[in-house]
C-alpha cells in the first residue's frame, strides 16, 4: 500500500517538479546572460501549446516511439518511487533511451539521422558509468535495492565521492547539457537544428518533453541517495549539482562525440574504479 | 524413459540416414517434419518425466555401447583425418593425430574399464535438450523452403539437399546425446561428431570461400577436440573415474585435477567460439543461413558453453574459475566492441553471439548459484532470439538480395511482416522485461559480487551492444504506403518465425515460473524467490510480471496511437525550407534535385575489425594462458 502511494506520489510529481525545474533552469541561465528569461512556468505553457497544436509526423513509428518513451520514463521513475532495483530502474529507462533513438532513425530525415547516431554515442558514454554506479551502491549496501540505502547510517557520499563526480559527468550527457548536447543541440539552427528531435512536432514533442521531466527527476533521485540521512543536506547537495550542471551548460561549447567518448571512458571509469577499488578494500 | 533417450539420440541419426539415401524431395521434407514433431514431442515427454540418476545403456544389437562408441571414435578421427589430407591442412591432420594417439592409450592403457552409466539427466541436461529439440527443429523446417530456393539461386544441376539435410538433422541427434552424457568418453564422441557435422555445413555451398572457412572451423575444433582428450585424461588421473556425476561430487581439487578440467574449458572455449577463436564462427556465415542459426543458437555453439557449465561445479572456487570468468568476459566486451564496426546482418549477429557465449562463460566463472542461474537463462532466451534473427536476417536476404543492414534501410515498407519480426526480435535481445536482458541483470548482480575488472568489462560490452542492436532496429523502420499489398511468406517460412518470436515473448513471461520450476531445484540453493511474479534475491528484484504488464499494456497503447496515423498529416523530413517537389531531395546548386541520404556511424577509427581483433586475440591468448597456468 505504501509502495503504492509512493508510485503515485512518483507519478504525479515527477513531470510536476520536472516542468519547474526546466522553468527555473531557464530562468538561471538567463540571469547568466544577463536577461530576464521567461516566466518559471513558461515549460507547462510550451507542452500546453503543443499539445493543442496538429499532428504531424515524417513517419508512423514516431508515434509509437515517443509515447514508449514516455511510458518508460514515467514507468523508471514510479519503479525509483518504489524503491525497487537500481538495475532494474536503469534498464527500463534504457527503453525510453533506445525508442526514443529508433523513432529519431524512423524518420528519412538527414538531421534526426545524424542526431540519433550522437544520441546512441551518448548512451554508449554514460550507460557503463551508471552500472558502475550502482555496483558502487551495492558494494556499501549489500543489495541493488534502493530500499537498503534507506538502511544505511552514514550518506553514501563519504563512501562514494569519486562515483558521485562520475555520476555527475554521466549526468550531463544523459540530460543533453553542453557539452554533450550534441544529439538536440539546444538552440535552434545550429549545425543540427534539434538533432534527433528535428522531425518530432507538436503533441508528439510534447510527449518527449514530459519524458524529459520525468528523466531529470529520476537522474536527481540518483543524486538525492548520496545523502539520503538528511532532508536539508539532500536538498543543498541537489541545488548544487543542479547549479553546477546549468553552470557547466552555459560555459561549455559543445564537444564532438570523439571527445566525448575518450574523456567519459578515460576519466569517468577511471573515478568509478578506483572507488570501487576503495569499496573492495573497505 | 530409455526409450525417449534413445529417440533422442538415435532418431535423427535414422531420419539423417533417410534425408540421404532417400532422393526424393517429398520424403525428406515430410522426414524432416516428422523428426522436429517427434523430437519436440520427445523432449516435452522427458522434461514431464523430470531429472533421471545415471543410466546405463546396454549393448545395441549385441555390441556393447561403450566398445560401439569407441570404435565410432576411431572411425570419426579417420574421417575427420581423411577430410585433413583431402584439404592438404597440417593442422588438421597433426591435431587430429595426437587426438588419436592420445585416446588410443588412454583406452588401452589408462581406463580400467568398469562400467560407467552413459547417460543421466539434471535440470541442465533437460532444458538443453527442449533447446535443442524444439528450436533446432524449427529451423530445420524452416530450412525446407529455403534450401529449395537456395538451390534455385545457384543454378545446381543436382541438389546436394540431401546430403545438407543428412547433416542439419544429425546434429541435433548429437547434441541431444553430448547434452545427456554421463561418461565422458560418451560426451567426447559426441562432441566430436557435431565438429565434423559442422564443418560438413560451413562447407556445403563447396564454393572457394566456404571451404576455406570450413577448414579453419575444422582445425580450430579438432584443437578443441585435442584439449578435451587432455583433459579427459588428466582428470581421469586424479579422479580415476569415468562418471560425470562422481566427477562433479568428488570436490577433488588438486592442480593436476583443475588443469585437466582447465583444458576442459578450453575445449568448451574452441567450441563456443571464445575469442581468439571467433574467427571460426564469423567464417561460418557463409554457410546458408540456416546452418548459421542452427550453429548461432541450438547447436554447436551451446555445445562449448554446455561443457564449460557441465564442469563448473568441480572447479568452483578456485583460480582456474576465476580465470574462465575473466575469458568470458573479455570475449563479451571485445566481441560486443567489434559489433559495432560491422554493417553486415550476419556479422553483426555473429559478433553477438559470441559475445553474449562469453557472458554465459562468464556467469559459469563467477560459478555462484545467482550466476549459474544467470547462464542457463541466457542459454534458452539467447537460443531463441538468436535463431529468430538469423532466420529473419535469411528471408530477409532472399528477398533483397542483401544481407548489410544500411540496405535494409525502410525495409517495414517493403517486408512488413519479416521487418516487424525482426524488430521485436532485436528489442527482445536487450530491452526488460524480456529474458536474455533478465539474464544479463542477473548476471551483473552475481558479477558485482566477484572482481572489478569483470564488472567493468560487463558494464561497457553491455552498451556497447545497445548501439549495435538499437541502430538496426531503428532503421528498419518506415511508413508503408496507403494499401500497400501485404507480403508472403510460405507457410514454413513463416510458421518458425511466428513460433520463435512468440516463444520468445511468452517465454519471458513465463520466466518466474521457468526459475521456479526448472532451476530452482538444480541449484541445491536457490537464489530468488518468487512472488508477484517476481524473482526476489539478496542482490535485488526483477518485477518480470508488473513490468510486462506495464510496459505490454504501454506498447499496446502506443500502437493503438500509433495506427491512427492516417488522421496524422504525414510530412516531409525537414531540410532547411529547402525541400524539391520529389521526395527524399532538396532543392540544390542550379535548382537541380540533390537526392539526401544518412548512414549509420560504425566508428572506423574506434572499432575497426581488423586493427581491433589481432589486439584482442592477443590479449585472448594471454588470459587463456593465465586461466590454465593459474590452474597448476
Amino acid at each position: 500500500m505504501e509502495t503504492l502511494i509512493l508510485v503515485i506520489i512518483g507519478l504525479l510529481v515527477g513531470p510536476l517538479a520536472g516542468g519547474l525545474i526546466a522553468g527555473l533552469d531557464r530562468r538561471v541561465t538567463a540571469w547568466f546572460q544577463s536577461r530576464q528569461g521567461p516566466p518559471i512556468m513558461q515549460a507547462f505553457y510550451d507542452v500546453a501549446k503543443l499539445l493543442g497544436k496538429e499532428k504531424m509526423v515524417v513517419n508512423q513509428w514516431q508515434i509509437i516511439c515517443a509515447w514508449v518513451y514516455l511510458i518508460a520514463a514515467a514507468t523508471s521513475v514510479a519503479l525509483f518511487f518504489a524503491q525497487g532495483d537500481l538495475l532494474l530502474v536503469f534498464f527500463v529507462q534504457a527503453v525510453g533511451a533506445v525508442f526514443l533513438v529508433m523513432g529519431a532513425m524512423a524518420a528519412k530525415s538527414p538531421y534526426s539521422q545524424v542526431g540519433a547516431q550522437r544520441e546512441l554515442m551518448q548512451i554508449l558514454a554514460y550507460e557503463p558509468i551508471l552500472i558502475l554506479v550502482f555496483v558502487g551502491f551495492y558494494m556499501v549496501t549489500g543489495s541493488f535495492s534502493i530500499e537498503a540505502i534507506w538502511a544505511q547510517e552514514m550518506p553514501l557520499l563519504a563512501k562514494m565521492p569519486l562515483l558521485y563526480l562520475a555520476l555527475g559527468y554521466a549526468l550531463t550527457i544523459k540530460l543533453r547539457k553542453s557539452p554533450f548536447d550534441f544529439s538536440t543541440s539546444h538552440h535552434g539552427h545550429q549545425e543540427l537544428v534539434k538533432g534527433m528531435l528535428t522531425e518530432y512536432s507538436g503533441p508528439y514533442l510534447a510527449l518527449i518533453e514530459i519524458a524529459h521531466w520525468y528523466e531529470t527527476i529520476l537522474v536527481l533521485g540518483l543524486c538525492a541517495l548520496f545523502w539520503h540521512t538528511n532532508v536539508a543536506w539532500m536538498a543543498l547537495l541537489l541545488a548544487a549539482t543542479y547549479m553546477l550542471e546549468i553552470l557547466v551548460d552555459n560555459t561549455m561549447a559543445r564537444m564532438t562525440w570523439r571527445w566525448m567518448l575518450k574523456r567519459v571512458w578515460l576519466l569517468g571509469m577511471g573515478l568509478c574504479v578506483v572507488n570501487l577499488i576503495w569499496l573492495y578494500a573497505g | 524413459m530409455s526409450n525417449l533417450l534413445l529417440l533422442l539420440i538415435l532418431l535423427p541419426a535414422a531420419a539423417a540416414g533417410v534425408c540421404y539415401f532417400v532422393r526424393s524431395s517429398a520424403v525428406r521434407n515430410l522426414t524432416v517434419l516428422a523428426t522436429g514433431a517427434i523430437l519436440t514431442l520427445a523432449s516435452l515427454g522427458l522434461l514431464s518425466h523430470g531429472v533421471f540418476e545415471p543410466i546405463e545403456v546396454g549393448s545395441i544389437l549385441g555390441i556393447g555401447s561403450d566398445f560401439l562408441v569407441t570404435v565410432l571414435d576411431f572411425a570419426l578421427l579417420g574421417v575427420i583425418f581423411f577430410y585433413g589430407i583431402k584439404h592438404k591442412s597440417i593442422l588438421i591432420q597433426a591435431f587430429t593425430a595426437a587426438q588419436a594417439v592420445l585416446l588410443a592409450w588412454f583406452e588401452i592403457v589408462m581406463v580400467k574399464h568398469e562400467a560407467v552409466p552413459a547417460l543421466a539427466g539434471d535440470q541442465l541436461s533437460l532444458i538443453m535438450v527442449l533447446v535443442i529439440s524444439i528450436i533446432g527443429s524449427l529451423i530445420c523446417i524452416f530450412a525446407i523452403p529455403y534450401m529449395k530456393e537456395h538451390e534455385e539461386h545457384l543454378h545446381l544441376k543436382k541438389s546436394r539437399q540431401p546430403r545438407f539435410f543428412f547433416f542439419l538433422v544429425l546434429f541435433l541427434g548429437a547434441m541431444n546425446g553430448l547434452v545427456l552424457s554421463n561418461n565422458v568418453l560418451w560426451m567426447y564422441f559426441f562432441f566430436e561428431v557435431t565438429t565434423l557435422c559442422s564443418f560438413m555445413l560451413i562447407g556445403h555451398d563447396a564454393t572457394e570461400i566456404a571451404t576455406r572457412n570450413s577448414v579453419r572451423a575444422l582445425w580450430m575444433n579438432a584443437m578443441g577436440g585435442l584439449a578435451f582428450v587432455l583433459g579427459m585424461m588428466l582428470v581421469y588421473m586424479e579422479a580415476g573415474t569415468l562418471n560425470i556425476a562422481a566427477i562433479l561430487t568428488s570436490g577433488n581439487q588438486t592442480a593436476l585435477m583443475l588443469t585437466g578440467l582447465g583444458f576442459l574449458c578450453l575445449a568448451g572455449f574452441t567450441k563456443a567460439a571464445q575469442v581468439p577463436f571467433q574467427s571460426w564462427l564469423l567464417g561460418a556465415m557463409v554457410a546458408p543461413t540456416p546452418v548459421s542459426a542452427l550453429l548461432h543458437s541450438s547447436t554447436m555453439v551451446k555445445a562449448g558453453v554446455f561443457v564449460v557449465l557441465r564442469f563448473a561445479p568441480a572447479y568452483a572456487g578456485s583460480f582456474l574459475s576465476t580465470g574462465v570468468a575473466v575469458c568470458g568476459a573479455f570475449t563479451f566486451i571485445a566481441c560486443s566492441a567489434l559489433g559495432v564496426g560491422q554493417s553486415n546482418g550476419k556479422k553483426i549477429l555473429a559478433y553477438s553471439t559470441v559475445a553474449n557465449l562469453g557472458l554465459i562463460i562468464c556467469c559459469a566463472g563467477i560459478n555462484t548459484p545467482l550466476a549459474l542461474t544467470a547462464a542457463v537463462m541466457l542459454i534458452l532466451f539467447h537460443a531463441i532470439s538468436k535463431s529468430l534473427l538469423f532466420l529473419c536476417v535469411g528471408t530477409i536476404e532472399q528477398a533483397i538480395g542483401s544481407r548489410d543492414i544500411e540496405d535494409m534501410r525502410g525495409l517495414y515498407a517493403r517486408l512488413p511482416r519479416t521487418a516487424l519480426i525482426t524488430i521485436i526480435g532485436i528489442l527482445t535481445m536487450m530491452l526488460p522485461p524480456f529474458g536474455v536482458l533478465l539474464g544479463k541483470w542477473m548476471a551483473i548482480e552475481a558479477s558485482a559480487d566477484s572482481n572489478i575488472f569483470i564488472v567493468v568489462m560487463l558494464a561497457m560490452g553491455s552498451a556497447l551492444m545497445v548501439v549495435f542492436l538499437a541502430r538496426w532496429a531503428g532503421s528498419m523502420m518506415a511508413t508503408r504506403e496507403e494499401g500497400g499489398r501485404c507480403e508472403s511468406q510460405p507457410t514454413l517460412t513463416r510458421l518458425p518465425l511466428l513460433i520463435l518470436c512468440l516463444g520468445a515473448v511468452v517465454l519471458s513471461i513465463a520466466s518466474p515460473w521457468i526459475y521456479n520450476s526448472l532451476l530452482a531445484p538444480w541449484l541445491g540453493s536457490a537464489p530468488f524467490m518468487v512472488g508477484f511474479g517476481s524473482l526476489e534475491s539478496a542482490h535485488g528484484t526483477f518485477v518480470v510480471v508488473p513490468l510486462f504488464l506495464v510496459l505490454g499494456l504501454g506498447l499496446l497503447y502506443a500502437v493503438k496511437a500509433g495506427s491512427g496515423y492516417r488522421k496524422v498529416k504525414v510530412m516531409p523530413p525537414y531540410l532547411g525550407g529547402a525541400n524539391s517537389s520529389v521526395d527524399g531531395t532538396y532543392v540544390g546548386p542550379m535548382n537541380g534535385d540533390v537526392p539526401f541520404a544518412a548512414g549509420n556511424m560504425y566508428l572506423g577509427e574506434l572499432f575497426a575489425e581488423g586493427k581491433l581483433t589481432p589486439v584482442f586475440n592477443a590479449l585472448a591468448v594471454a588470459l587463456i594462458v593465465l586461466m590454465l597456468g593459474g590452474a597448476l
